[in-house]
C-alpha cells in the first residue's frame, strides 16, 4: 500500500479530469445555458439512450468480465459468481410471476440502492487519487467526506419525492414516499457539515504541506455534488448521470485492465500492447453490455406480462448484480485492486528500464 | 377439590362432543402468503447451505450464505409492509435508514472481515 506512483493521473490531467467528473460538469453548465426543456429535452433523452449502447451498457458488463475473465477471478468470490445470478433470478421469476405486488418492490429497491452506489464510487475515486496525491485519508477525514458524499444521495431522494403524482418508472408505478417536511433541510444541513468539516482538513493539508492539494481529488465529489443537487433540476442533464457515472466506472476499470494485462512480468509494455489490451477488453464488455440490456429482456418476453415491467425488472436485477460485484472486486483494502490503481498508463508504454549493477 | 373435577368433566364432555375449534386451515394461499412461504424456503436453502458447508469453505463464502438471508427476509418485508411507509412519514425515514444499513452490508458481501478470515487459506 505504500507503492507510490510516478504521477497523480492514470493519463494525464486533461483525460483524468475529463472521466472522473470534468466531462459531465461542462456538460452541465452547456445544458444549464442551452436547454430549453420540450423537443430538445426529448431529443437529448434520444441522445442518451443511444450513448449507454457505447458507455453505460459496457460499465456494466465490466464488473462481469473483471469477475469471470479468469478462473480464479471467479473462484476467489464463489459466492458472487455462482450463488448471486441464481438469487437475482429467483428476485426477477418473484417479481415476473407477481408483478403487481414484487415488482414495484424489486424496481424500488435498485431505485434507492443505485444512488447508493454511486456514492459509493466517488468515495472509491476519491480515495484512490487521494493516495495518489499522498493525501492521508484517515478515519475523521473519511467521516466527513462520507457525511458529504452519502448526504448528497439523501437530500437528492428527499427532494425528488415531494413530487404530488405517482411516477412510472422501469414498467411500474411508484408512489411518492411521503418524508417529512423537515427531512430534507436537516439533511441538507448535514450535507454542508460534512463538506466544511472536509474542506477544513483539506485546507490543514495544504497549510502543512504548503501545496496546494491537487484539485482531482476532490472533482469527484464535486462532480456527484452537481449531478444530483443543480443537476437534479435540469431534465436535460439530469439524463445523463447514469452516462457520466458509467465514464468514471470505465476510466478507472480500463486503468486496472491495463495495468494488470500489460503491466505484468513478461509482458511486452509499448502503447501497441496498451492498443490490443483496450480492443480486446472495449469489444467484450460492448457485446457483454448488448447480451445484458438486450438479450437477456429478449429471454422472457415470452412470460405474458408488459413488456416495459420486465426489461425493468430485469434492468433492476443487472444493476443489483452489478452493486454486489463491484462491492467484491474493488475492495481497496486488497493488494491485488490497489497496486494497479497506482500505476499510470503511460509509464506501462514505456519499456522498463534495466536494473543498475 | 372432588366438585370441581366433576363440574370440569361434565362442562368439557358436551363441549368436547361439539368437536375441535381449531383445525389444520386448509384455505388456499394467497399471493402474498406464497410469496412469504418461498422466502422462508429460501432463507432455509441459505441457512442449510452456510451449515453445510462450515468448515469446508473461507468464512467469508460461509457469512455470505448469511448475508443472502438478511437480503431475502429485508426484501421480504419491504414487499410485505413497504405499503406502511406512503402513509407514515417517519416509517419512511426509517425504511431509508434501514436500507441504508442493508446496502452498507451488502457492500461487505464476500469480503474477508477485519480480524482475518481465519479458514482462508489464500
Amino acid at each position: 500500500m505504500s507503492q507510490s506512483p510516478r504521477s497523480l493521473y492514470f493519463v494525464n490531467w486533461w483525460i483524468d479530469a475529463a472521466a472522473i467528473g470534468g466531462l459531465s460538469i461542462a456538460a452541465f453548465v452547456i445544458a444549464r445555458l442551452l436547454a430549453d426543456g420540450g423537443t430538445r429535452a426529448i431529443e437529448l433523452a434520444q441522445a442518451g439512450a443511444i450513448l449507454s449502447v457505447f458507455v453505460n451498457y459496457p460499465h456494466f458488463s465490466a464488473t462481469i468480465y473483471r469477475l469471470y475473465e479468469n478462473p480464479d477471478s471467479a473462484r476467489q468470490f464463489p459466492v458472487t459468481a455462482y450463488a448471486l445470478p441464481f438469487v437475482l433470478l429467483g428476485a426477477v421469476a418473484a417479481s415476473l410471476w407477481q408483478p403487481a405486488l414484487i415488482a414495484p418492490y424489486f424496481v424500488l429497491l435498485f431505485l434507492i440502492w443505485s444512488p447508493y452506489h454511486y456514492s459509493g464510487q466517488t468515495l472509491g475515486i476519491t480515495m484512490i487519487y487521494a493516495r495518489r496525491a499522498g493525501f492521508q485519508v484517515e478515519r475523521w477525514q473519511r467521516l466527513a467526506l462520507s457525511t458529504f458524499v452519502f448526504s448528497i444521495f439523501v437530500v437528492a431522494l428527499a427532494h425528488r419525492q415531494q413530487r404530488t403524482e405517482p411516477t412510472t418508472s422501469h414498467g411500474v408505478t411508484l408512489p411518492p414516499i411521503p418524508f417529512p417536511d423537515w427531512f430534507a433541510p436537516v439533511a441538507t444541513a448535514v450535507m454542508w457539515a460534512g463538506a466544511a468539516v472536509f474542506l477544513w482538513f483539506v485546507v490543514d493539508w495544504c497549510r502543512k504541506h504548503r501545496r496546494m492539494l491537487p484539485p482531482i481529488v476532490l472533482l469527484p465529489a464535486a462532480s456527484q455534488f452537481i449531478w444530483f443537487m443543480p443537476g437534479m433540476k435540469t431534465a436535460a442533464f439530469y439524463e445523463f448521470v447514469p452516462l457520466f457515472h458509467s465514464l468514471q466506472y470505465l476510466f478507472i476499470a480500463w486503468a486496472m485492465q491495463i495495468s494488470l494485462q500489460v503491466g505484468r512480468e513478461g509482458q511486452e509494455r509499448s502503447w501497441r500492447a496498451i492498443r490490443a489490451v483496450s480492443m480486446k477488453w472495449g469489444l467484450w464488455n460492448y457485446a457483454g453490455g448488448i447480451a445484458l440490456f438486450i438479450g437477456l429482456p429478449w429471454l422472457f418476453m415470452w412470460v405474458s406480462v408488459p413488456t416495459a415491467t420486465i426489461v425493468g425488472v430485469l434492468i433492476a436485477a443487472v444493476n443489483i448484480h452489478h452493486f454486489f460485484v463491484d462491492g467484491v472486486i474493488w475492495k481497496l483494502r486488497h493488494t491485488s485492486s490497489a497496486s494497479p490503481l497506482m500505476t499510470n498508463v503511460t509509464d506501462l508504454a514505456a519499456h522498463p528500464r534495466p536494473a543498475s549493477a | 377439590m372432588t366438585r370441581a373435577v366433576l363440574l370440569f368433566v361434565l362442562l368439557a364432555g358436551p363441549a368436547a362432543a361439539q368437536g375441535p375449534e381449531f383445525t389444520v386451515s386448509r384455505v388456499p394461499l394467497t399471493g402474498r402468503e406464497t410469496f412469504l412461504a418461498v422466502v422462508i424456503v429460501a432463507m432455509m436453502l441459505c441457512g442449510l447451505a452456510s451449515f453445510f458447508l462450515s468448515g469446508r469453505v473461507a468464512a467469508r463464502t460461509q457469512t455470505a450464505f448469511a448475508m443472502f438471508v438478511v437480503l431475502i427476509g429485508g426484501f421480504a418485508l419491504l414487499v410485505l409492509f413497504g405499503g406502511f411507509i406512503y402513509d407514515h412519514p417517519l416509517a419512511a425515514i426509517g425504511l431509508l435508514f434501514l436500507l441504508i444499513g442493508l446496502f452498507k452490508l451488502m457492500n461487505q458481501f464476500e469480503s474477508a472481515r477485519r480480524g482475518g478470515d481465519r479458514t482462508d487459506g489464500r
